[in-house]
């Protein structure tokens, strides 16, 4: 009796692991469950007849049944891990997506060339302690010429061709007066190290080197023993800054009215690093700036007795500094603000 | 200042030097040399030649057939088309072989049958810049003296083998606009003694002058004038017109050239009159009177003002002073006596007058910068001295000189310290050396132990201080040698503006948002801003360059649609642009203050916003622009009120001002369609910020409170307002209706709905309100309350009805 119990088990095993390897997917797997250990399935009903057997066949048979019923479900559950792993992978390649398609879109401004050159510049100079001050557009003939030394028809007001407002007030060729009104405001206070950036104004016509408004920098610095030597040394600081380690400067005897003595200040060519080419037209050197010794009158016009205090000034333009860094060649792609060509400052 | 290198050879020996390494010197000692040009500009193998016969080409009848006798014993057959060609004379010819400038090269060649063994040349032909040159050198061959020798090489008998220095000269180194100026500076430079006289000494004629002199305004304080009669020769010598060619001066007459020459060699500018013009024999210097009139050399009628100067006689004007002579006493073929003048005149004065004339003579530029005192008279006998040799004049009397004792110049005395000097430039220039550079200057010296007297001369009236002496040192001994120290100064934080630092915050803030940054002009127009109709009026520049920029701009918007519309016009289909800029107010002009000056963000989105490829590109709207406004004015810590605004610019029904405490910090709105068609930008959407009024309420101090730990509850209701009613209103009226509760943490409209099932004229939000307590967790009962409390406020204020 037992024998044929044993068979038909056996054949039921063999007969549910057979196709159990045969189901393929979750819901073919699904069905075998249902099928191999279900309640209406061979097992079940092997399981159900047990009650009319002698407990010692009972108890053998219903071990027996146990064992096969737990070894279907250990293999079940392993082909369902099996399938499982194989439906994910299928899924998982049928959301492959085309990874080299754009991302959306994060809008991306930029900050106009020349604010970059204005900050870096700034961010140089107060690391080396200077503060950064602002002055008045509008400004008088007083502050922008007098008082730097320069009265009225003095021939080196031709070196900048003003634009008045009326007589008197005009607006300010260089961002100089703020040297004034820097130093009105310290009230002989010392040291003095301020950097002054802003709009200036001069009746030039706009070409690819001349614009009516550009944007300067001015530094002044002022207390006792101040030398020219130190002016060197505070740009030479400046351009390696801005420019790289190898950089250098030259002085170049000069002329303005508001510093003596004056200079012109020469880097090493950009371009070329100091093997002549066009861009420096073969000497190895291009002017980025002027700068001088504060004009003792000036000293004493603003308040600071110039037997005691001695001081240097510098000027830079914001847009040359711009076209050097960035290779633009004509003043105007400044101002025409295409975004084709502020775009192309989205990483600087 | 153009300078010929010659001239200055004359005077100096420069054998040693090229013109090039003389160039840098000058360069390097502050006197910048522009550019280093040969006079001779390329021609080789051109001889001077005679034409001994020409007779006329048989098959041409504008070409001659002209025998050249080039010194060589042979004739050379040689077809010209100059009208001007002739026998007996002599000109430049260039050989078979020869170069002329522009790489011509010249060979035998064929006219019609007949073979050219050459070419005669021109003065253009030779790259000489005939503007330089009299009209009659210019048309046609160029003549040349008859005695110069056949045969040999034109070059430096036409004083071609000369260099020009293009010298760009600083305004106060005027006593370098003349060659003996610039040989005392070259001298300084190369330490070695010029060779020219110190003074030139008079024509030795006595007598009275037959002109009298009156000076009668302070601005001539010094006038002298030398008479000469007769003027047997009017051609200028070949040397004299080829050296003011090099320094870039017009050859006019023989008369005009000598003085011109004699300003170039001294640079005190000389003026001749036609002394028979001058009524009365007496010349009157004095003020103009108003409404006086004078016809100058150039044909103009000048309107003269009592500002300026003028040269007159008792009866009328005959030149303006300094800056150009009358026609009426011009020097003319028939004149036979000449009054030549030298005199100082103030130099501001004379600045004004050409500039008012809008005249820049040779003579005025020198008078404005101001001259050598010590020339005046100098330069006076030299040009008598030159017309004697060259014209054949003879002096009639001594010069009249008024006022008849000169002053000597002074020269200017400064106490200087070499210890100092060092100490100031930061480098140990040794004192002989110091002493050196003052010497090879001309200035005087009185060396003390530590204080020097150092004498400068007139001529050098730049030079008043001791700094200007620090800087002759520095530049003579070379700047190069200043070394690069630290300054020694206290370690100090600067002092930083905060408004820079939010101005940096605002940028930063909304590049990252897609905004890109512009710079554009102040200057701009009223039509320019018309548009916009901005309040006061647009303060107008004296002398603007151009219609489009003679006003300051009283607004950003101008100013960014110009932008906008360039960008669309050139292939961008829309961005987001802001720029941080003045406007210049005033509430009329001229007024009593200077304009006031207000920074102004000013932010502009126009055309299409591009998003993801894949998605549609729209226009922008009001919400993209309120959404940055928003979200800068989080970055910057400020809450503000956005209200219903009525400018004429912007929509009517688009446009809000944002507030703070009632005080209106800016604007944010789409433009008005005609606005937006009169900028050609279309459909775009402006806003701006009033920095001066925004900045001071930003804050970027944080005070954390802790994060509540009982949950929010949120309810959702939609109600039907009528379209008036702005969302805000609802948020404000349910916070105000809760505010004693303090359950209500947070009011948020989540969507706004018309059409079906809305009523005409109504609309349907939808609003999330969050219920929250800090310290329990709120029972829905507690909450329902709150929620009917809020229904009722909004039912008796907007007539709100809850939307079932
Ligand atoms: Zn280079």
């Amino acid at each position: 009796m037992s024998d044929t119990w044993r068979h038909e088990l056996e054949a039921i095993r063999g007969e549910a692991l057979a196709s159990l390897a045969l189901a393929s997917d979750s819901k073919a797997l699904n069905e075998w469950r249902v099928e191999v250990l279900g309640k209406k399935s061979a097992l079940g009903q092997m399981s159900r007849q047990m009650g009319g057997l002698s407990p010692d066949d009972r108890r053998v048979l219903g071990e027996a049944l146990n064992r096969v019923r737990q070894e279907l479900e250990q293999a079940w559950r392993a082909r369902q891990a099996e399938i499982e792993a194989k439906e994910k992978a299928l899924r998982l390649e049928r959301e492959r997506i085309d990874v080299t398609l754009p991302g959306r879109d994060v809008p991306l401004g930029a900050v106009h060339p020349i604010s970059r050159v204005i900050e870096d510049i700034e961010d140089i100079f107060t690391s080396l302690g200077f503060s950064v001050v602002e002055g008045p557009e509008v400004e008088t003939d007083h502050y922008n010429f007098e008082l730097l030394n320069i009265p009225k028809d003095h021939p080196a007001r031709d070196m900048q061709d003003t634009f008045y407002l009326t007589d008197e007030w005009l607006l300010r060729t260089h961002t100089s007066p703020m040297q004034v009104r820097t130093m009105e405001r310290m009230r002989g206070r010392t040291p003095i190290r301020v950097i002054v950036p802003g709009r200036v104004y001069r009746r030039d016509e706009d070409d690819a080197t001349h614009s009516h408004q550009f944007t300067q920098i001015e530094g002044l610095v002022v207390d006792e023993g101040i030398r020219m030597s130190d002016l060197k040394g505070t740009l030479e600081a400046f351009a390696k800054a801005l420019f790289g380690p190898s950089q250098r400067v030259r002085l170049r005897p000069s002329y303005f009215p508001f510093t003596e003595p004056s200079c012109e200040v020469d880097l090493v060519c950009v371009s070329c690093g100091g093997a002549g080419c066009r861009m420096c037209k073969g000497t190895g050197w291009i002017e980025i700036l002027g700068a001088g010794m504060v004009h003792p009158r000036v000293l004493d016009m603003s308040g600071y007795d110039s037997s005691r205090y001695t001081g240097f000034a510098f000027g830079l333009g914001a847009e040359r500094i711009a076209m050097l860094r960035y290779g633009i060649s004509d003043i105007r792609m400044l101002y025409q603000n295409d975004l084709r060509f502020l775009r192309q400052f989205r990483h600087a | 200042m153009r300078a010929s290198y010659k001239w200055l050879a004359e005077y100096l020996d420069l054998a040693d030097l090229s013109p090039a390494e003389l160039a840098d010197r000058l360069t390097s000692a502050g006197l910048a040399v522009d550019a280093v040009e040969p006079l001779n500009r390329g021609v080789e193998r051109v001889v001077i030649g005679k034409i001994l016969e020409v007779r006329p080409h048989p098959q041409a009848d504008r070409l001659k057939i002209c025998q050249v006798d080039v010194g060589r014993g042979e004739k050379l057959e040689i077809v010209c088309g100059a009208p001007n060609a002739a026998a007996g004379l002599v000109v430049p010819v260039a050989l078979p072989g020869a170069r002329l400038p522009g790489g011509v090269e010249i060979r035998i060649a064929e006219f019609r049958g007949v073979s050219s063994h050459g070419m005669l040349c021109s003065a253009d032909e030779l790259g000489i810049e005939t503007r330089y040159l009299p009209k009659r050198d210019v048309e046609g061959l160029l003549i040349l003296p008859e005695d110069l020798p056949l045969g040999e090489d034109v070059v430096p008998h036409l004083h071609l083998d000369d260099v020009v220095f293009d010298l760009d000269l600083t305004p106060n180194r005027s006593d370098c606009l003349s060659i003996r100026g610039l040989v005392h500076e070259l001298s300084a430079i190369l330490r070695r003694p010029h060779r020219f006289p110190a003074s030139v000494p008079g024509p030795g004629a006595s007598g009275e002058c037959p002109i009298e002199v009156r000076l009668e305004t302070p601005r001539c304080p010094r006038y002298e004038a030398q008479v000469l009669e007769g003027i047997a020769v009017r051609e200028t010598p070949l040397w004299m017109k080829m050296r003011l060619l090099a320094m870039g001066v017009r050859s006019i007459d023989l008369v005009v050239d000598v003085t011109n020459y004699v300003m170039l060699e001294w640079g005190q500018p000389l003026h001749a009159f036609d002394a028979d013009a001058i009524a009365h024999g007496t010349i009157v210097v004095r003020q103009a009177r108003e409404g006086e009139r004078l016809v100058t050399l150039d044909g103009q009628e000048r309107a003269l003002t009592p500002d300026m100067i003028v040269i007159a006689d008792p009866e009328k004007a005959i030149g303006l002073a300094g800056v150009m002579g009358g026609e009426n006493s011009e020097i003319t073929p028939s004149t036979r006596r000449i009054a030549l003048e030298s005199a100082r005149f103030d130099g501001a004065s004379i600045r004004r007058t050409g500039q008012a004339l809008s005249l820049r003579s040779e003579a005025q530029q020198r008078f404005e910068k101001g001259v050598d005192p010590a020339a005046v008279s100098n330069a006076l006998h030299r040009a008598t001295e030159l017309l004697v040799q060259l014209a054949g004049s003879h002096p009639v009397g001594a010069p009249r000189r008024v006022p008849a004792e000169a002053d000597a110049p002074k020269p200017t005395v400064i106490s200087f310290s070499p210890r100092a000097c060092a100490r100031f430039l930061g480098v140990d220039v040794p004192e002989d050396e110091m002493y050196a550079c003052f010497e090879s200057l001309g200035f005087g010296v009185a060396r003390g132990e530590d204080e020097w007297r150092v004498e400068v001369p007139a001529r050098r009236s730049d030079v008043q201080l001791p700094a200007d002496l620090y800087e002759e040192v520095a530049r003579l001994y070379g700047y190069h040698h200043i070394p690069a120290t630290s300054m020694r100064l206290p370690v100090e934080a600067p002092e930083s503006s905060d408004d820079l630092k939010l101005v940096r915050k605002v940028r930063r803030a909304l590049v990252d948002w897609g905004l890109c940054e512009v710079r554009t002009y102040a200057l701009t127009s009223p039509e320019a801003e018309a548009p916009v109709a901005p309040s006061g009026v647009a303060v107008p520049l004296l002398r603007p360059m151009s219609d489009d920029r003679r006003t300051l701009r009283r607004h950003l918007l101008p100013s960014l649609a110009e932008v906008a519309r360039y960008n669309l016009a050139h292939q961008v289909s829309g961005g987001a642009i802001f720029e941080v800029g003045k406007v210049f107010l005033a509430a009329s002009w001229p007024q009593d203050a200077l304009p006031e000056e207000r920074a102004v963000l000013g932010m502009l989105w126009f055309g299409e916003r591009e998003g993801h490829p894949f998605e549609r590109p729209r226009p922008y709207d009001f919400y993209d622009a309120k959404g940055v406004c928003d979200a800068l004015l989080a970055r910057l810590g400020i809450q503000v009120a956005y209200r219903v605004s009525h400018h004429a610019y912007l929509h009517p029904g688009r446009q809000a001002s944002i507030e703070v405490g009632g005080v209106m910090v800016g604007t944010v709105g789409e433009l008005h369609p005609d606005v937006g068609d009169r900028y050609e930008v279309g459909r775009a959407v402006y806003a701006e910020f009033d920095l001066g009024r925004l900045f001071p309420l930003a804050s970027s101090e944080v005070r954390v409170h802790s994060i509540p730990r009982h949950p929010a509850s949120r309810r959702d209701l939609a109600v039907v307002v009528p379209l008036g009613v702005e969302s805000q209103a609802l948020v404000d009226e349910a916070r105000r209706t809760l505010s004693e509760r303090g359950v209500l943490r947070m009011v948020r409209v989540f969507d706004v709905y018309t059409g079906v099932g809305v009523p005409e004229g109504h609309k349907s939000l939808a609003i999330a309100l969050w219920f929250q307590r800090d310290e329990r967790t709120l029972t829905d009962a507690e909450i329902d309350d709150a929620v009917k409390a809020v229904l009722r406020a909004w039912e008796t204020a907007f007539g709100a009805k809850l939307r079932s």
